[in-house]
């Protein structure tokens, strides 16, 4: 059961990802990096991962609301857990004022705004994780 | 007889009103039916591809849709729109990901996507679809002498959608000749009339749109004709402006090329909306209109 | 740039080995594009002495010289420019580039790096327009040119407003400028079709 986790990181923004990538590798992820959304859909059609953390503002736009969807509808995918991290309200507020997004989109999800405290960060990883894995085990 | 489905864009509604009216009033004389999409909404413009494409995309795609369900290929006549909906329509073919997305939006208004309707810019559906002998046959008045210059801005032609000449098209031309008028050598006819930055850099759009305006008097033309709103818009309402501002004294008269057309066809010149514009056309058409009519058939 | 920079995740927890440079930033921007990645631009200037904006000298930064700095990692004065903002869209460069590099493309993805980030050169029309038709287009889904009229007559002095304000009136006069907005009629289906694709903002 403390079977190393392996996270993928999809996010554009390398400063950020790389503060992210540090903090989980230190607490002993697993951590692969997508810049892209291409790249992203990729790597999880190829490699097998506990959870994703998904970027929204991205290449062309709201990329990471495209991923999410996509995944929501692939019975291979649909249940790995997927915490948002964004900073869509900041990004976009100008035009949507309000609240951010309530997210959905698969089985176990979860939206945080940027910039994250390394301490939160790494709690709702645990937590995600932990749900997900609950979820198995009920359906076996 | 030929039907599409028409989408008129946001300049047509007022600003661009003549466009409209000689647009629906030539094609009805060539024989053509151009039905207005119901419910149609904007293109997104440049404003909304620089925020998020995708949700550009979704807005042209309503259109798209919506022509579909009409069974008909879609028309614009703003070079902007086409560009927009044509690129759209390509995105979405190569993007099975990005189809799924946004039909997946367009669901919410009860439309899907398929990509059934093609894309076709109205000069197009002249050039093309009607033909010049077509409507050199149908023409009643031509606009013999008058020296017309060809402009034909950017995104009729760019991006190239295929394999297609961009630098030497010929079909604008060809149109003017068509009607009887004299397509002049207009060297700056492929450069831009600086789109939106009318509002956002107006400095340089007023000397884009000098160079132009300079370069159909040098080229010795009466009148400018364009194939856009926002060409014709640039290159007519800021006259002024333009004058104010390099000391200059240009008085171009700047129509669409549906004015004329129309008038070739024997349509008078109010019901295409000549009359609206800030530089008179009148005085520049006046004498080919007047003209009698030649006797015999060469 | 924030006060929390020190607790929360930013450059200073980085590793500096692990960050990737900004012409790959650039290349992930434009990961969709189907022009050829501008690391294999030859700097011959096509883009530049075909921009009609940049041969009048209103650019800061060259089209050309854009794509040098973005290879030589110059991130900061790259979003800084006023390049992309004062891009028409004419695509002269697109077509012209013998290398196929859809440059474009790059100044569309480049006000929208700036915009999502609001890391863009003060004082610019551009940004605040952009930002005026998107809000103006998913209130009515259609456009009205009185409205976008505000977003640069701020920045004229008199004489000009004066000409602006006449320009308008001989619109106006000649049945060519709307009085009210104009609205499309399955406006509620068209909101809930745009929070599809970005489901953020309180519900109207």
């Amino acid at each position: 059961m403390n079977q190393t986790k392996k996270l993928l990181i999809i996010d554009d923004d390398p400063d950020f990802v790389a503060g992210m990538k540090s903090i989980l590798v230190k607490a002993n992820y697993e951590v692969d990096v997508a810049y892209n959304p291409k790249d992203g859909l990729q790597a999880l059609q190829t490699k097998p991962y506990d959870l994703l953390l998904l970027d929204i503002m991205m290449g062309r736009g709201a990329e990471g609301i495209m991923i999410a969807r996509k995944l929501g509808k692939d019975p291979k995918l649909r249940n790995l857990p997927v915490l948002i991290i964004t900073g869509i309200r900041e990004q976009m507020a100008f035009l949507f004022p309000g609240q951010a997004v309530h997210p959905h989109f698969v089985a176990v999800d979860e939206l945080v705004e940027k910039p994250v405290e390394p301490k939160l960060l790494l709690e709702k990883v645990e937590a995600l994780l932990k749900t997900a894995e609950a979820r198995k085990g009920q359906s076996k | 007889m030929k039907k599409y489905a028409y989408f008129p864009g946001c300049s047509l509604e007022k600003m661009a009103h003549s466009y409209h009216m000689s647009a629906l009033e030539t094609t009805r004389a060539l024989g053509i039916e151009l039905k207005e999409l119901e419910d149609w909404n904007c293109c997104g413009a440049t404003a909304y591809f620089h925020v998020d494409e995708l949700l550009a995309f979704t807005l042209c795609a309503r259109n798209l849709a919506m022509a579909e369900k009409e069974k008909l290929d879609l028309v614009a006549p703003c070079s902007g729109c086409y560009k927009n909906m044509f690129f759209t329509r390509e995105h979405l073919k190569h993007d099975a990901d990005l189809a799924e997305h946004i039909n997946e939006a367009l669901a919410e208004d009860n439309l899907h996507y398929a990509g059934t309707s093609s894309v076709r810019h109205l000069i197009e559906v002249f050039a093309h679809d009607v033909g010049f002998d077509a409507i050199k046959a149908k023409v009643t008045k031509p606009l013999k002498g008058l020296r017309v210059a060809p402009y034909y801005g950017c995104q009729i032609l760019r991006p190239r959608k295929a394999k297609e000449d961009v630098e030497q098209p010929r079909f604008f031309e060809d149109l003017i000749s068509a009607i009887g008028a004299e397509p002049v050598d207009y060297l700056l006819r492929l450069s831009c009339c600086s789109g939106a930055l009318i509002i956002t850099n107006r400095r340089a759009a007023l000397s884009m749109v000098r160079n132009l305006l300079e370069c159909a008097v040098r080229s010795k033309a009466a009148i400018i004709a364009t194939a856009c709103p926002l060409c014709q818009v640039n290159l007519e309402c800021y006259q002024k402006q333009v004058n104010r501002e390099f000391g200059t004294d240009l008085n171009v008269p700047v129509v669409y090329f549906t004015q004329l057309v129309g008038l070739a066809l024997g349509i008078p010149p109010k019901r295409l909306g000549i009359g609206s514009e800030l530089v008179a056309v009148m005085p520049a058409i006046r004498e080919v209109l007047e003209a009698e009519p030649a006797v015999a058939n060469t | 740039m924030n006060a929390t920079a020190e607790t929360s995740v930013t450059a200073t927890t980085a590793p500096p080995e692990d960050r990737i440079p900004f012409v790959e930033e650039i290349k992930n921007l434009l990961y969709a594009s189907k022009g050829n990645p501008i690391s294999t631009c030859i700097q011959c200037g096509t883009c530049s002495a075909t921009c009609p904006v940049a041969s009048g000298g209103f650019m800061d930064n060259s089209p050309r010289r854009i794509i040098a700095m973005i290879r030589s990692g110059f991130k900061e004065q790259v979003l800084k420019s006023n390049t992309f903002w004062y891009c028409a869209s004419c695509y002269q460069c697109t077509v012209r580039c013998p290398r196929g590099i859809d440059i474009a493309e790059l100044m569309y993805g480049l006000k929208r790096f700036t915009v999502w980030r609001t890391e863009h050169q003060e004082g610019l029309i551009g940004p605040t327009f952009s930002e005026t038709f998107v809000k103006m287009i998913m209130r009515t889904g259609r456009s009205y040119e009185p409205v976008l009229a505000t977003t640069y007559l701020f920045t004229y002095g008199l004489p000009e407003m004066i000409l602006e304000a006449q320009t308008a009136t001989s619109l106006m006069l000649k049945g060519r400028l709307p009085l009210l907005p104009a609205r499309i009629k399955r406006l509620e289906n068209f909101k809930r079709m745009i929070r599809h694709i970005i489901p953020i903002g309180d519900k109207e």
